[in-house]
């Protein structure tokens, strides 16, 4: 479904480079929910970006079902890491979820349908006319989901997304993400530094290391498909998951030290 | 509010700038309902008292400085008459005409311009000589290719309106958050629809400060001109009051305009608070 292959990104200015990205390949199955964990600066956002079409690798390919990506492909969503800047002020939280189906020339009456259930999905029926800086922060991540899962892509990116809510917000919304996706047939990929997340979230999860990054680990998720916050996450196999990664990251940080 | 005015030469604020600003809500000042009006109201009041003590007591003679009594029932005098509406209406006419005409050339070629990175700095260089020369200092060339008609008036408005407006449009079209950018892209907008959805809304909030300052800028001129040029108008009428001796029509006129001025800044007003309801200098004021 989706292959990258020998990803590599170097930003270049006229003072610099850095190599954000060494060389990443890793695929993903159609209908996988994948969890991309790396310590910060590791070059998560830089990868989605790539994958996303919003950027160009320096050498490397992605493919997203066979098809090479040279720019945004039409099936695919993504929800930056920066929500409150990706939500457009001057649109309700209607218009927000609606430009992109506008953009596909959907008939009004299955653009409403659509704003109105992913709204739901989410929790949200009552602020479709609201604007998106009278919400709560937590509240605008959802409408920047809601827009996404409205779209009906094939392959949904996400970056982050639960960086900056709170702990109970939190768990609501990873609950909503597994829920999502087992309602609404994608394939995702979910970026966090939150191991416990990546592993409560993902059926996999990919250890990027600290730069410069490869992928470290890819350790398959073997908890039953229905997940609760309080039995996963006291889950004997859970702890042991999270240990694994966590001194995987560990270990990571030691070589990448010992070779500088 | 004092903070639009202190901004009113500034390009509005950044994206960046007024999410940071966004979260810091001012101190709202305790204030009994009404009492701004009545305070304002009795300042006025106070100022046409003195106006007309100062000639009437002699400090002022009133040969040139007709108490504020005489200059009202000048005032009033005039508004009777057609010769007035019909100068009022000249002024508008030639500032909205002027206004219009360079809000429409400064949108075009400043999202054109301000797109183009290659055009920009191509082009900087001409903006940064033709910008500042005062649009009065082309009075004598207005003259010579349109006479002392409307034309000529108009040149010089829309000379200084544009300039104001396109130098706005310039920053406004640059200063398009790069996430709301790339989440278009990612949502498959093409170039149009960006320019229309995501580029147009960003320069919105700089593309009205251009046109507060450029309506401004607009009646300045367009007074100026009928007054130099003699184009038909109120400038032309105060002149030909002036050439004939009738002080109080004088003052009664350039009290006129005084009035125009306000309400061609509280229309502008309006139309911002409308257009920009979702943008943080409007909804701060409305949360206050
Ligand atoms: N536009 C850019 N120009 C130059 N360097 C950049 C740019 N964007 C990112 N980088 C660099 O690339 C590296 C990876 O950045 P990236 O944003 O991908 O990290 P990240 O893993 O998403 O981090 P975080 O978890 O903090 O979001 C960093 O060292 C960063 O400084
Ligand atoms: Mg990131």
């Amino acid at each position: 479904m989706l292959e990258v292959t020998g990803l590599q990104k170097i930003y270049r200015d006229r003072e610099r480079e850095v190599e954000a990205v060494r060389d990443l390949t890793f695929q993903l199955t159609e209908g996988e929910l994948a969890c991309l964990v790396g310590p910060s600066g590791c070059g998560k956002t830089t990868l989605l970006k790539c994958i996303a079409g919003l950027m160009e690798p320096t050498s490397g390919t992605v493919e997203l079902a066979g098809r090479s990506v040279t720019g945004p492909p039409p099936d695919m969503a993504v929800v930056f890491q920066e929500y409150g800047r990706s939500l457009f002020p001057w649109l309700t939280v209607q218009g927000n979820i609606e430009l992109p189906l506008k953009e596909k020339k959907l008939p009004k009456k299955r653009r409403g349908e659509l704003v109105a259930e992913s709204l739901e999905a989410v929790g949200l029926s009552g602020s479709a006319r609201a604007y998106p800086w009278q919400l709560s922060g937590g509240m605008q991540q959802r409408v920047a989901i809601a827009r996404a899962i409205a779209y009906e892509p094939r392959v949904l990116l996400m970056d982050e997304p639960f960086a900056a809510v709170d702990a109970q917000t939190r768990a609501d919304l990873e609950d909503l993400i597994r829920d999502l996706w087992n309602r609404f047939d994608m394939t995702v990929l979910f970026v966090t530094h939150d191991i416990d997340e990546a592993v409560y979230l993902g059926q996999r999860v990919l250890v990027l290391s600290s730069s410069p990054t490869v992928v470290q680990d890819d350790v398959s998720i073997n908890l039953p498909s229905v997940r609760d916050q309080l039995t996963t996450r006291s889950d004997a196999r859970f702890t042991e998951l999270r240990t694994r990664i966590y001194s995987e990251i560990q270990n990571a940080k030691h070589t990448s030290a010992a070779a500088k | 509010m004092n903070m639009m005015t202190a901004d009113s030469v500034r390009p509005a604020r950044t994206p960046t700038d007024q999410r940071r600003l966004a979260g810091a809500r001012r101190p709202v000042r305790a204030r009994v309902p009404g009492a701004g009006a009545l305070l304002g109201a009795g300042g006025a009041a106070a100022s046409l008292l003195i106006w007309e003590i100062v000639p009437r007591s002699g400090v002022v003679s009133p040969k040139y400085l007709p108490p504020a009594s005489e200059v009202l029932a000048a005032f009033v005098e005039r508004l009777a008459l057609q010769s007035f509406w019909t100068a009022v209406g000249d002024t508008l006419i030639t500032w909205a005409l002027g206004l219009a005409i360079a809000f429409a050339a400064a949108v075009v070629l400043g999202f054109l311009v301000g797109s183009v990175p290659l055009l920009r700095t191509f082009t900087s260089s001409t903006v940064e000589f033709l910008r500042p020369i005062p649009s009065v200092a082309l009075i004598p060339l207005a003259v010579l290719i349109y006479g002392t008609g409307m034309q000529a008036t108009l040149l010089l408005v829309v000379y200084a309106a544009f300039w104001q407006i396109y130098i706005q449009v310039l920053y406004g079209v640059v200063d398009v958050d790069p996430v709301a950018e790339q989440t278009a892209r990612s949502y498959g907008l093409g170039r149009w629809s960006r320019a229309r959805h995501v580029t147009w809304p960003s320069a919105l909030p700089y593309l009205i400060t251009g046109v507060r300052l450029g309506a401004a800028v607009a009646l300045i001129l367009t007074i100026t001109g009928q007054l130099t040029i003699g184009s038909p108008g109120l400038g032309q009428s105060i002149d030909v009051a002036r050439s004939s001796g009738a002080v109080a029509s004088v003052y009664a006129l350039i009290l006129a305009t005084g009035i125009l001025g306000v309400t061609v800044n509280v229309g502008v007003r309006a139309v911002e608070r409308r257009v920009l309801r979702w943008h943080t200098s409007v909804r701060g004021e409305n949360t206050a």
